[in-house]
């Protein structure tokens, strides 16, 4: 079986409401997928119906070619996260995981394993209703990885951790898909992903909005930016204005030029007599870049569509990368 | 774009299995690792043995009665056995004849329709002694009876003509006839009455069951029996082997003393015999099941099992849990099946224990309590009826909590669904005795309270009419019909569970 995710011309309607209005993407193995959009974009309806828990209207969702709900050992197949907090209270961790684990056939000794491995080896034996929600988080993924599934899919497993239980996934993650496994994880941040993903399917609306790699979306959202640092932040403007660039100011000393390139403007301030103290590729965050693709419909098509052509990608992320070394 | 280099991941963990067995163990490892619910089904059995002890306590008890044996038949069961017998001595085999005139009740009431006139042979003059008679009835036309708990119908008889009847002895098995006009004869039947001696007595009886009065009204009944009497004339009376002369005898004493009109008597005027009596020759059924009533405490013992199966699936949609259970496994119809079988093996051996220790502890006082305890079946556990009515409790116990389950998962709602099963299971209970007869004993028949049929544990005999009131626990079908109504219901319920689970998203 081949460990990938497919979505195909998924659909779903909710009375008056379309959740999720002809989605498509392939979700890769040995890749973390960041599976992004606003709340209410329609990312938890797709992933219920990845895992047969919800109907399609039209169209499928299928893991290793096959529909979930004809898995016959799917523990095995698909290690899935939708909520930490669905664990009877009463129930001790270790006991959640028991029955999970003999639904398979699982030994006892299999959950001992993943207590250790995710670190809740000495919380085992505490009720879930005691856990912190980074506890229900590790005990979720533990539950997730209860059957060794080439492929995961996990539900916000950031949102509510903190900083240390954020790391701590984030690496667990990587280290997931190092192995080879397809990662399918969501967020309704695209800050939470900024560091793990390797890959993002946007989603708004119940659509698709981009289907990309975290560093052609960083290209596309810098553009041929340039930006600037200087003293004399007038007298840039002016002159590069003249020149023809758009120039804006995002702070007292910084300017984000577009429209000239890195040399000409370098060029251009020097002649001038303008003092600058640093210069380089504009390098957008994943927030930014989220923001760009979702300000409104009408831009989504432009940016899907130039996601995979556009001519300067590669050239942009190179600049992007030496500039690194310029900014303090 | 991807690096191609990369190798989908294989696990190394030896194959899972996917069977029903594994499902029945997850379902039994979520069952007892919540401990509220372990208690829950302890609290099942020790509300059951406590409220069985509580009501068998609470009774008042009567050491004043007259606690003097009754009779006892050759079934080893407490029996009626009091007639006027009119008889002779018989030697081997032979037969006894007559013309019967149709039954006349005490001072010109309808006779019972189970009052009895005609031929018996029995071993002796002894109350219990084994026996055969053919006799006319006024409600169940001609009857072949024998040791009192057999029972064979023959023809039917003209109310207003006499009837002739004819009972023939032939080693141990005895054959009736009967005949509007004395010459054309039809078998009525044949029985066999197993270790009679080489001489019996043949003879005329008349015996007849007391009158009842029931008065129902809202939260009482009350069910009253008084001694009736019954008159028959015996004409052109012949014993084939007989011996001659008629000595008169009351079989068990009469039971009319105190009744007006005629006493009873046996008369003898120019060949025709007339005999008027009071007794009854049948099995006796208390009005009080002792075995069923030591178990009474069920009906308050189902609550905390119904909450059970109500929780057992509701508290996972409650958390969310149902998620991970469903995709663990997507045959859902499996789920709720393993999530039943598992549910009602727990619940039955609960209501195993709880009904054995209801019966120990309380049948021997309730039995105690009673004006004549003697008068009540001495009923050990490993009786048949007694196992039934245990083992059937445990059934019954499990079923409801199955039901209860299948109800939580079609409406996904704990408070919801456990007040809908307690407002049916005990509601109709407290509301019974309001109903009309008619209505209560429908409700009986139809709603899951039937399952508690199977507690009864007296037998109901079709020559017996007993007074079935629903709210004294006598119910209008048998044991295992009513069991099987309830299990129905739950099987139902859960079939329309499954049907939901499968067609709803989760």
């Amino acid at each position: 079986m081949q460990a990938t995710i497919e979505i195909q011309e998924l659909r779903k309607q909710f009375g008056q409401t379309v959740a999720v209005d002809g989605l498509s993407f392939t979700v890769r193995p040995g890749q973390v997928t960041g599976f992004v959009g606003p709340n209410g974009a329609g990312k938890s309806t797709t992933m219920r119906m990845l895992l047969g828990l919800d109907a399609p209207d039209s169209g499928q969702a299928l893991i290793g070619g096959r529909r979930y709900a004809t898995l016959r050992r799917p523990l095995t197949e698909v290690g899935a996260l939708l909520d930490a907090a669905a664990v009877h209270p009463s129930r001790r961790g270790r006991d959640h995981l028991l029955w999970l684990a003999h639904s398979h056939g699982f030994p006892a000794s299999r959950v001992d394993e993943l207590l250790e491995r995710v670190g809740l080896a000495s919380a085992g034996r505490r009720r879930a209703g005691n856990y912190s929600l980074g506890m229900r988080q590790r005990l979720g993924i533990a539950a997730a990885l209860l059957g060794d599934p080439p492929v995961l899919v996990l539900d916000e497993p950031v949102n509510g951790l903190d900083p240390e239980g954020i790391r701590w996934i984030r690496g667990f993650l990587r280290g997931l898909a190092r192995e080879g496994r397809a990662v399918l994880v969501s967020s309704h941040l695209m800050s939470e992903l900024e560091d793990s993903a390797d890959h993002l399917v946007v989603v708004g609306r119940g659509r698709l909005i981009a289907d990309t790699s975290v560093a052609e979306l960083l290209a596309a959202a810098s553009g041929e930016r340039v930006s600037l640092r200087t003293s004399a932040r007038t007298d840039a403007m002016r002159l590069l204005a003249r020149e023809g660039a758009t120039v804006a100011a995002d702070g007292p000393q910084s300017l984000t030029v577009s429209g000239l390139a890195t040399e000409r403007i370098v060029e251009l301030l020097t002649t001038g007599g303008v003092p600058f103290s640093e210069i380089g590729a504009h390098r957008a965050t994943l927030e930014e870049a989220y923001m760009e693709l979702t300000r409104d419909a009408a831009e989504f098509r432009t940016v899907e569509a130039g996601a995979d052509t556009a001519p300067g990608a590669e050239a942009a992320t190179a600049t992007a990368n030496e500039a690194e070394g310029t900014r303090s | 774009m991807t690096a191609p280099t990369i190798t989908p991941y294989r696990s190394e963990l030896p194959p899972a299995r996917d069977g029903f067995p594994q499902l029945l163990h997850a379902e039994w490892t979520k069952l007892r690792t919540v401990r509220r619910w372990s208690l829950t089904l302890l609290a099942g059995v020790v509300i059951t043995v406590l409220v069985s002890l509580l009501s068998a306590f609470s009774g008042s008890s009567s050491v004043s009665g007259d606690r003097s044996a009754p009779p006892v038949g050759p079934h080893g069961g407490v029996v009626s056995d009091s007639f006027p017998f009119v008889h002779q001595p018989l030697s081997g085999d032979g037969s006894i004849t007559a013309r019967v005139s149709p039954l006349t009740g005490r001072e010109g009431r309808a006779p019972e329709p189970w009052a009895k006139a005609g031929l018996v042979i029995k071993e002796s003059t002894k109350a219990g002694s084994p026996y055969a008679a053919v006799m006319i009835t006024p409600g169940h036309g001609v009857r072949l009876q024998s040791d009192f708990t057999h029972d064979t119908a023959g023809g039917t008889v003209d109310r207003d003509r006499p009837h002739w009847l004819r009972l023939t002895r032939s080693g141990d098995e005895f054959t009736a006839y009967e005949s509007a006009d004395g010459s054309t004869w039809a078998k009525a039947g044949t029985t066999r009455v197993a270790g009679l001696p080489e001489t019996v007595q043949a003879g005329l009886f008349v015996a007849t069951p007391e009158e009842t009065m029931v008065q129902r009204q809202f939260g009482s009944t009350s069910v009253g029996g008084r001694p009736a009497r019954v008159t028959a004339a015996f004409a052109h009376v012949t014993v084939d082997g007989g011996q001659g002369a008629w000595p008169q005898d009351t079989v068990g004493g009469g039971v009319g003393g105190g009744l007006k009109g005629t006493p009873d008597s046996a008369t003898e005027k120019s060949g025709t015999w007339t005999l008027t009596g009071s007794g009854d020759v049948a099995p006796y059924t208390p009005d009080v099941d002792i075995a069923q009533q030591s178990l009474a405490g069920a009906q308050i013992g189902l609550i905390p099992l119904v909450a059970l199966g109500v929780l057992f699936i509701t508290a996972e949609y409650r958390r969310g849990m149902i998620l991970t259970t469903l995709t663990a496994s997507p045959r859902r119809g499996r789920v709720l099946v393993a999530k039943a079988v598992v549910l009602a093996g727990v619940t039955f051996v609960a209501g195993l224990v709880g009904a054995t220790l209801s019966f120990l502890l309380s049948e021997p006082e309730l039995r105690d309590r009673m004006p004549n305890p003697l008068f009540h079946p001495d009923v050990a556990l490993t009786d048949a009826p007694v196992l039934r009515a245990v083992v059937g409790t445990a059934v019954l116990l499990a079923a409801v909590a199955v039901l209860a389950l299948a109800l939580g998962a079609i409406l996904r709602n704990t408070a919801v669904a456990v007040t809908l099963m307690v407002v049916a299971l005990v509601l109709p209970l407290v509301l019974l005795s309001g109903l009309p007869l008619d209505a209560a004993q429908w409700v009986m028949r139809l709603t899951p309270l039937a399952g508690f049929a199977v507690q009864r544990t007296l037998p109901d005999y079709e020559h017996v009419d007993a007074v079935c009131m629903p709210e004294n626990g006598c119910y209008p079908q048998g044991p295992w019909e009513g069991l099987s109504v309830l299990c129905a219901w739950a099987v139902v319920l859960l079939g329309v569970a499954v049907w939901r689970l499968r067609r709803r998203d989760a």
